[in-house]
């Protein structure tokens, strides 16, 4: 389903030095399938999720998203994608304050053709396990509950590709184990997600690992046994 | 359709930073009202002097003070040339003058009727005051040239001391002292109201100006007179005549200043300029400085907050909106607080216009112009506070944006 191709991304530093944040980076990853990007930070995990997310472009390689060349896309067109395609999940959950969780999860209808469709979001929290909270306050929820609230706004326009960026980084082990469990789920009901991390704990619930030093990826095979989060959250 | 979906959720997603929208409405309001205010009640006041200048000076009048000095600020000196031989000789000489009143004041005497004892302005004037002010008796009689030529003690009073000294009864017959000399009221002056300087004109009472001089204030100068002329085109021309008849009566030698000052409507048309360039021009500079600090003030809270909200334009970049979704927001946010705060500000400004009015007798402030103003104002505002912080948040990219 996506395709990379020799990607390569160069920062320039305020001070003028340039940086190889990626320096050709080939990944293919398949409908389906459940991935881990793991790396320490500054190894470029993170500009590897932008450009995979289409926040960001490459400067060389190709991009193929569903068979298409998304490489050269504007910014306009990018924005269409990402909203259709791509679900994000942040480390700091990125929710709009004050706001309730339902009017939250639907924040990606505003931007989206189809707009408002009535009950879409109550089912989103609900796929959750958040049903009893959709008129509470980010302020109102904990951590775990937060990230649900924020899968479930990246799940509103059932994406083909969830991206979830260190999703466990502000979390408690249990709430961890929580999130990690949901996403072994969705995946299971046939999810493509990639979570960008550093922590060997949360790649190993993946079904494959990718690691990436200094711009490369050094290494790229699947996990034998993946842990199961549910029972180590029970 | 999507941006009155993100117009919908901008105004729902500033009812809910109340606090952080009332500090950028605060500019707006602040500058739409000074406008608002100082143009509505210059207006009112512009109106005022108008009315004013054209009841003392009609269409065509010279007035001649006692004492030389400017017409407009600066110290006149105090005069005691001017005689009321010296008007006459004028009227006798000039035949563009049609008609003319001398007058000699007593400011703020004390009039009594019976136990009651009350400060009124007291003028000595001739029997054509009537005519040459324009102001008749709307009750009893004006005094005519016999009682002026006899001195007769006899006065018109105004609607103000017929309500303080004789509790709104018939004063037409009655007895009135001013000072020590009793006076028969013959007639009531028809109202005027108050003038630009708040000075009662119906606290007034009129006597003929020979009894005034002879028999109250003891002088034989006389203050001031309004001439009425013919032929307003020559006005100029009257007046050097005026100048050379006092100069000649009163001695002055060619280096001695006038000591008298001579008003013609040339002049009253310059001091109009002069009032209307403060009321239009100057003071409303000011008001469009208080606008332009609002805006900025506006202006620079909606980047303070555009900074703050990064990461909530990041997010709103990552799951789909366009540029033009962050711009449209942004400018719908300031576009609402610029409107709700000017609507406020014109509210504000014109309650504040009609105070001024009030408290200066300036009458009606229109409610057309100051809600005309203030929506102008408020779209000089919009525009400062609102395209500038809106396209800066356009433009983050949203990956700096979620860092």
């Amino acid at each position: 389903m996506i395709e990379l191709e020799h990607i390569n991304k160069t920062y320039v530093r305020p001070s003028g030095e340039a940086v190889h944040a990626l320096t050709g980076v080939s990944l293919r990853i398949r409908r389906g399938e459940f991935l881990a990007i793991a790396g320490a930070s500054g190894s470029g995990k993170s500009t590897l999720m932008h450009i995979l997310g289409l926040l960001d472009s490459p400067e060389g390689g190709r991009y193929l998203l569903d068979g298409e060349d998304v490489s050269g896309l504007s910014v306009k067109q990018q924005a269409r994608l990402r909203n259709r395609k791509i679900g994000f999940v942040f480390q700091s959950f990125q929710l709009l304050p004050r706001t309730s969780a339902l009017e939250n999860v639907e924040l990606p209808l505003l931007y989206s053709d189809r707009g408002s469709i009535r009950g879409v979001g109550r089912r989103a929290l609900e796929a959750v396990h958040l049903a009893d909270r959709i008129h509470h306050r980010p302020s109102e929820l904990s951590g775990g509950e937060q990230q649900r609230v924020a899968i479930a706004r990246a799940l509103i326009n059932e994406p083909d590709l969830l991206l979830a960026d260190e999703p466990t980084g502000n979390l408690d082990r249990q709430s961890a184990f929580e999130i990690m469990a949901i996403f072994q789920a969705l995946n299971k009901a046939g999810r493509t997600i990639v979570v960008v991390t550093h922590d060997s704990e949360v790649a190993a619930h993946c079904g494959r690992i990718a690691r990436i030093e200094s711009g490369r990826i050094v290494s790229d095979q699947p996990v034998a046994q993946p842990k199961k989060a549910l029972e180590a959250a029970k | 359709m999507s941006a009155i979906r993100v117009i919908n959720h901008s105004v729902r997603t500033m009812a809910r930073f109340k606090l952080r929208t009332g500090f950028m409405m605060l500019g707006s309001v602040v500058g739409v009202a000074a406008l608002t205010l100082v143009i509505s009640a210059g207006q009112a006041a512009e109106r005022k002097t108008m009315e004013t200048v054209s009841r003392m000076f009609g269409d065509s009048a010279i007035l001649i003070f006692d004492g030389g000095g400017h017409v407009m600020g600066g110290p006149r000196g105090q005069g005691t040339r001017l005689k009321l031989d010296d008007i006459d000789a004028i009227a006798k000489e000039i035949p563009n003058v049609e008609s003319w009143d001398p007058q000699q004041g007593l400011p703020g005497g004390s009039v009594r009727h019976g136990d009651v004892a009350e400060q009124v302005r007291v003028m000595g004037e001739s029997e054509r005051s009537e005519h040459v002010w324009g102001r008749r008796a709307s009750r009893g009689e004006y005094f005519d040239a016999a009682a002026v030529k006899t001195a007769d003690r006899v006065a018109v009073i105004g609607e103000t001391v017929v309500r303080r000294l004789f509790q709104d009864q018939d004063p037409l017959g009655a007895e009135i002292r001013i000072g020590s000399v009793p006076f028969r009221v013959i007639g009531v002056l028809e109202p005027w109201g108050t003038d630009p300087h708040g000075m009662d004109r119906d606290n007034e009472a009129i006597v003929p100006i020979s009894t005034l001089m002879r028999r109250v204030t003891n002088v034989d100068t006389i203050a001031s007179a309004k001439l009425l002329i013919r032929d307003s085109g020559a006005a100029e021309r009257t007046r050097d005549e005026i100048r050379r008849i006092l100069r000649e009566r009163h001695a002055l030698a060619a280096n001695e200043p006038d000591d008298f000052t001579i008003i013609t409507p040339a002049e009253v048309r310059g001091m109009v300029g002069q009032i209307r360039k403060v009321l239009f021009l100057y003071l409303p500079m000011v008001a469009g400085v208080a606008l332009v600090v609002g805006g900025l003030v506006s202006a620079i809270l909606m980047l303070v907050s555009v900074n703050g909200r990064t990461a909530e334009i990041g997010l709103r970049r990552a799951v789909g909106a366009g540029m033009g979704d962050i711009r449209l927001q942004f400018l719908v946010e300031s576009a609402a607080t610029t409107i709700a705060g000017g609507a406020l500000g014109i509210a504000l400004g014109y309650a504040g216009a009609r105070g001024v009015a009030i408290h200066m007798h300036l009458g009606e402030v229109e409610l057309f112009t100051a809600v005309l103003l203030g929506i102008v104002a408020s779209i000089v505002v919009g525009l400062l506070a609102g395209v500038i912080p809106a396209m800066r948040a356009a433009r983050l990219h949203p990956v700096d944006a979620l860092r």
